[in-house]
């Protein structure tokens, strides 16, 4: 029954693709854009324009005049580019109509690119929301499609591990399939992950894994370094990563690709775009398949797998449609699969068999009104549904070790508005609620989560010199209260070639399911984690069955239906030096405070000596550091960039137990070279588990035009970084266990052929085949061979 | 001109890059089992304790019962299982064991005494045994302390080290859900038989592994070394 209803959807996707591809024949290319360019009455010549979202630019020529003819129908953005002068930025809906010719005034100071360290394309905004990074008080980085596709990396996670600061870190106490990223010394749990500007759910242990993501459907990622909830509300408190899917057709075109090579990894894509009833509709649609056998990085005492084997499908879509002359209907969706069997053996016929299903559902309605050229409204709606079937069993006796079904959901409705006065400000405003539900074998007593959210994001560039962003959210949960997050950064450009950024924002998480609702018990060690919302009620059952011989009435009183949420404060100036067009420099300093943060405390004892655990907030945390970014062209289509991220991520609340000689932190430190113990100094305390102090990468990219040949070599660097407490003081000093610094490096090839319809791509990761037992998740070298094929009709010019 | 000029660039690049790949090119390897022999004392290497219990409230397919006890020898390193009451009957109350290892995941472990009631020797053969707690690496420890000291110590059970005044040899991370031995924790013994011991508990997980990188690790299995005075006086040396 599921085999033939999947074969149906097969075929009705093959059916889809098939229509695709004839109508790439029949695409309609009858509009045509020109303009005059000028600066106070004089026209400006080498202006470079560009049309947004098809491939076309053009060169002003002495006049200042400018042309495109071949357009299809839709909504463009024109982005025109010239030293010495704003970016000039217009948007223009093209419907058949012949368009007036355009009168473009430049008005004089350097461009304001967005902090753009990876990105070599203009910033292209998503149109399904008004909210878009650029209102970020904190850094922004983007990574675009061209050098995602140029990396050969196949899974989003490949992808950001190799951006400077971030690192992708496996959980072990959240299992073998709990990784998540961490950013600036943030942890997974503070980061937040969107689907065009939605919130995606389903989390392991706070963990967000995102190796379930494939690259191919992705147009741009934009990733926010610091507080963000002004922008996106709770979980945003450490950052965000923004996922933009394909989107804006222009001309119809299809693409299939396939690679395949180590770990039998196969990865193949199917994806097509097309204009649809006369121009009036956009469609993009998006299928992939991968798999992989996973790796074992310890081999010494697993066979099996450290780093699970998965077959993953996905399909995406996106689709556009113009109602009338203003208003467009989106709609967008994407559904995945991920199934997974990992085996390990430990010798003596210890053999765990762990599996996990994943089901991952997000849908979108969007609609997209404009009443004036000033004036913009757009109404959403997004339903976004995670499953997650896992368990783990020891095969010779058949016996479960755990066993979980977890099911969230989360609906979604906002208004946003925007209101533009061309190039001086731009405001947008937002209201909306949402509703999440979440099963879970082990939570007691759950209501569903329901927020109301209301924001006001604002640009607004009061002189030539400056510009300035700033937001302010309220966001009120039904089980914790209201909080208002605001945020503030500016520009300053001090000369032609240096400026000065600076910015503040806030962040929070409400308290979690988890942390309010659970009540666990681990009978094999013998303790209970009662979550806080619950613990009086509970505590008092336990009381009355007889179970508990003390009760620490000091800290129930102080934790019990108190648990505040996580906040905390982030704050980033730099500079960016641009000495010349080939050479940016960037330098940043960051300073994030954490408050509140949710660890356990023991609250009681039972009889039986069980130990009786619910959750408390800590007092305090700081990540702070800087980052260095380097770009240089040396020569035309070479591309040098480098990136270093030096940073001190410590729980001061662990400075003061030391301090204050509380146990265990008062434990004597031993040298286990000498047996030499000495009490332990706050200077002893090295940080928080898995932070580097030392990052770094650096990168070619280079394109030889003559042959069509696309390298690039990629390393990266990670300092040793804490992974556990060795010798039970609960914190971490330098004779505890670590993981050893290293580099990683990988390398990619393409060669076009075919007018660039075929190309042909060889991809070699981790080539020196690095491995540590203490990293289950990075696999060693991988080497894969791909093909892709695109159809498109080939360009005039 | 320029392209040799490139030519070079690329040359210089790629040896920095491989240059600082070999550098850093060797991974975390760890042997921590050689450096636990000294010719002296007795190593044990992943004793199994009970593997069969039940781990989980609501899993299928385990009988859900308390960890067995099992007690272990010094002199010929014998394991003796109490699966039964008449087990329990035959070894409990002689002078025949040194060690048990009781309670969740066999973690618990007992120096073989008749004064205490929760000790599985209670009321048996051991009258004059006692544990006291150095806070030195084993190799260091090299004389047992004065009789004294033995018969002030208030030690009965060696696990879980949950609090200060605990003496237990390991610490289980509710944040990584993995028990750890601590270090320099070094057991000084008085022994059923009168003589002198130290004891040093080294690991619960299969393989001894430098560090735990799965919840599921195969536990429990025991990984510990002793050194019995044999001439009976207080010397416990194995430098």
């Amino acid at each position: 029954m599921k085999n033939i209803s999947t074969f149906n959807s097969i075929k009705k996707i093959i059916t889809g693709f098939i229509v695709l591809f004839f109508s790439i024949a029949q695409a309609q290319s009858n509009n045509a854009i020109s303009g005059l360019i000028h600066h106070s009455e004089n026209p400006l010549s080498h202006a470079k324009i560009v049309v947004e979202p098809s491939d076309k630019s053009a060169i002003s020529d002495s006049k200042g005049y400018f042309s495109f003819s071949g357009l299809t129908n839709g909504a463009y953005t024109i982005r025109i580019t010239i030293m010495g002068f704003k970016d000039y930025i217009q948007e223009i809906t093209l419907n058949g109509q012949a368009v007036k010719p355009l009168h473009i005034q430049m008005e004089s100071g350097i461009d304001l690119k967005e902090v753009n360290v990876t990105s070599r394309s203009t910033v292209k905004n998503n149109p399904e929301t008004l909210v878009n990074a650029q209102y970020s008080a904190m850094p922004v980085t983007i990574i675009d499609r061209k050098t995602i596709e140029l990396m050969g990396s196949r899974r989003l996670d490949e992808i950001l591990k190799e951006q400077t600061g971030i690192a992708i870190v496996n959980n072990i106490s959240g299992g073998a399939r709990s990784v998540g990223v961490q950013m600036q010394g943030f942890g997974s749990e503070y980061i937040m992950v969107l689907i065009d500007g939605q919130p995606m759910v389903g989390r392991n242990n706070g963990n967000f894994d995102l190796s379930r993501i494939s690259v191919s459907n992705i147009e741009r990622i934009e990733i926010i370094k610091g507080a963000s909830s002004s922008l996106y509300g709770s979980e945003a408190l450490g950052g965000t990563i923004n996922i933009i899917t394909r989107h804006g057709v222009v001309d119809p075109q299809m693409q299939a690709s396939l690679s395949y090579g180590s770990l039998n990894i196969i990865d193949a894509t199917l994806e097509g775009e097309t204009p649809f009833l006369q121009n009036k509709g956009t469609a993009n649609i998006a299928a992939n398949y991968y798999r992989t056998d996973g790796y074992n990085t310890n081999s010494k005492y697993i066979q099996g797998t450290t780093s699970p084997p998965y077959d993953n499908y996905s399909l995406q879509g996106r689709s556009r449609y113009q109602v009338n002359e203003s208003s467009f209907l989106g709609l967008s969706g994407r559904y995945g699969l991920r199934r997974s069997f990992m085996q390990k053996d430990f010798g003596l016929g210890h053999i765990s068999g762990d599996n996990q299903d994943e089901q991952d559902l997000n849908l979108s309605v969007s609609f997209d009104h404009r009443f004036n050229s000033n004036f913009r409204s757009i109404t959403k709606y997004y339903l976004t549904y995670y499953s997650a079937d896992m368990s783990v069993a020891w095969q010779q006796n058949n016996s479960a070790v755990s066993q979980d079904v977890f099911k969230q959901t989360l609906h979604r409705a906002e208004q946003q508005f925007s209101y533009s006065n061309n190039n001086s400000y731009q405001l947008v405003a937002g209201i909306g609620g949402s509703i999440e539900n979440m099963n879970d074998n082990a939570l007691a007593g759950v209501n569903s989560l329901e927020t109301f959210f209301s924001y006001v994001q604002g640009e607004w560039t009061p002189f030539q010199k400056l510009k300035t962003v700033g937001g302010l959210r309220y966001d009120y949960t039904n089980n914790f209260g209201g909080r208002l997050n605001p945020s503030f950064g500016l520009q300053y450009f001090i000369t032609p070639k240096i400026t000065f950024k600076a910015g503040i924002g806030t962040g929070f998480k409400a308290p979690d399911f988890k942390t309010n609702y659970l009540v666990f018990y681990n009978p094999s060690s013998n303790y209970l984690v009662v979550g806080n919302a619950v613990l009086s009620p509970t505590l008092q059952q336990l009381q009355q069955d007889g179970q508990i011989s003390e009760i620490r009435q000091y800290i129930l009183n102080q934790t019990a239906g108190n648990l505040q949420a996580e906040k905390s404060t982030s704050y980033n100036a730099g500079l960016v030096l641009e000495p010349s067009k080939t050479f940016k420099i960037e330098g940043s300093v960051f300073y994030h405070k954490i408050t509140n943060q949710i660890n356990s405390i023991q609250v009681a004892t039972g009889t039986n000596n069980r130990i009786i655990y619910t959750y408390q907030n800590l007092p305090e945390a700081v990540n702070k550091g800087f980052e260095l970014a380097l770009k240089f062209s040396p020569l035309k289509n070479m591309e040098i960039s480098a990136g270093y991220q030096y940073l001190i991520a410590k729980d001061l609340s662990v400075k003061d137990s030391i301090r204050a000689g509380k146990w265990p932190y008062s434990q004597n430190i031993h040298d286990p070279a000498t047996g030499n113990s000495y009490a332990p100094r706050p200077s002893d305390y090295w940080g928080i588990e898995n932070r580097s102090r030392h990052m770094a990468n650096t990168s070619v990219f280079y394109r030889y035009d003559p042959w069509k040949i696309n390298a690039n070599v990629r390393v990266n660097f990670r300092g040793k970084y804490p992974f556990g407490d060795r010798n039970g003081n609960q914190f971490i000093d330098k004779y505890d266990i670590f993981v050893k610094d290293y580099f990683l490096t990988n390398a990619s090839l393409e060669k076009q052929l075919l007018k660039e319809h075929l190309s042909i791509r060889f991809t070699a990761d981790n080539i020196f085949n690095y491995t540590d037992p203490l990293m289950p998740g990075q696999p060693g070298r991988i080497l894969l061979l791909g093909i892709s094929y695109r159809f498109f009709k080939d360009k005039e010019n | 001109m320029t392209k040799t000029k490139i030519i070079k660039k690329w040359h210089f690049l790629l040896l920095m890059i491989i240059a600082m790949n070999f550098i850093a090119c060797s991974s975390n390897d760890e042997n921590t089992g050689a450096s636990l022999q000294d010719g002296k004392s007795i190593v044990i290497n992943d004793l199994a304790g009970d593997t069969g219990a039940a781990m989980g409230d609501a899993t299928e397919g385990k009988v859900q019962r308390s960890f067995h006890t099992f007690l272990f020898r010094f002199s010929d390193q014998k394991q003796i299982w109490l699966h039964t009451k008449a087990d329990s009957l035959q070894y409990m109350k002689t002078a025949d064991w040194d060690l048990a290892f009781t309670g969740p995941y066999n973690s618990e472990v007992f120096v073989n005494n008749a004064k205490y009631q929760y000790n599985p020797g209670y009321e048996g053969a051991a009258q004059n045994t006692a544990v006291v707690l150095l806070n030195e690496t084993y190799q260091n420890v090299t004389q047992a302390p004065a009789d004294s000291e033995f018969d002030n110590s208030e030690i009965t059970k060696i696990g879980w080290s949950s609090s200060e005044s605990s003496p237990g040899w390991f610490y289980y991370s509710l944040s990584s859900h993995i028990m750890q031995a601590i270090p320099d924790r070094t057991y000084a013994i008085r022994l059923p038989n009168g003589k002198y011991a130290k004891l040093q508990l080294i690991n619960a997980y299969k393989g001894n592994p430098p560090a735990v990188t799965d919840l599921n690790w195969p536990a429990p299995y025991f990984t510990f070394r002793y050194y019995v005075q044999a001439d009976g006086s207080k010397s416990l040396n194995t430098k």
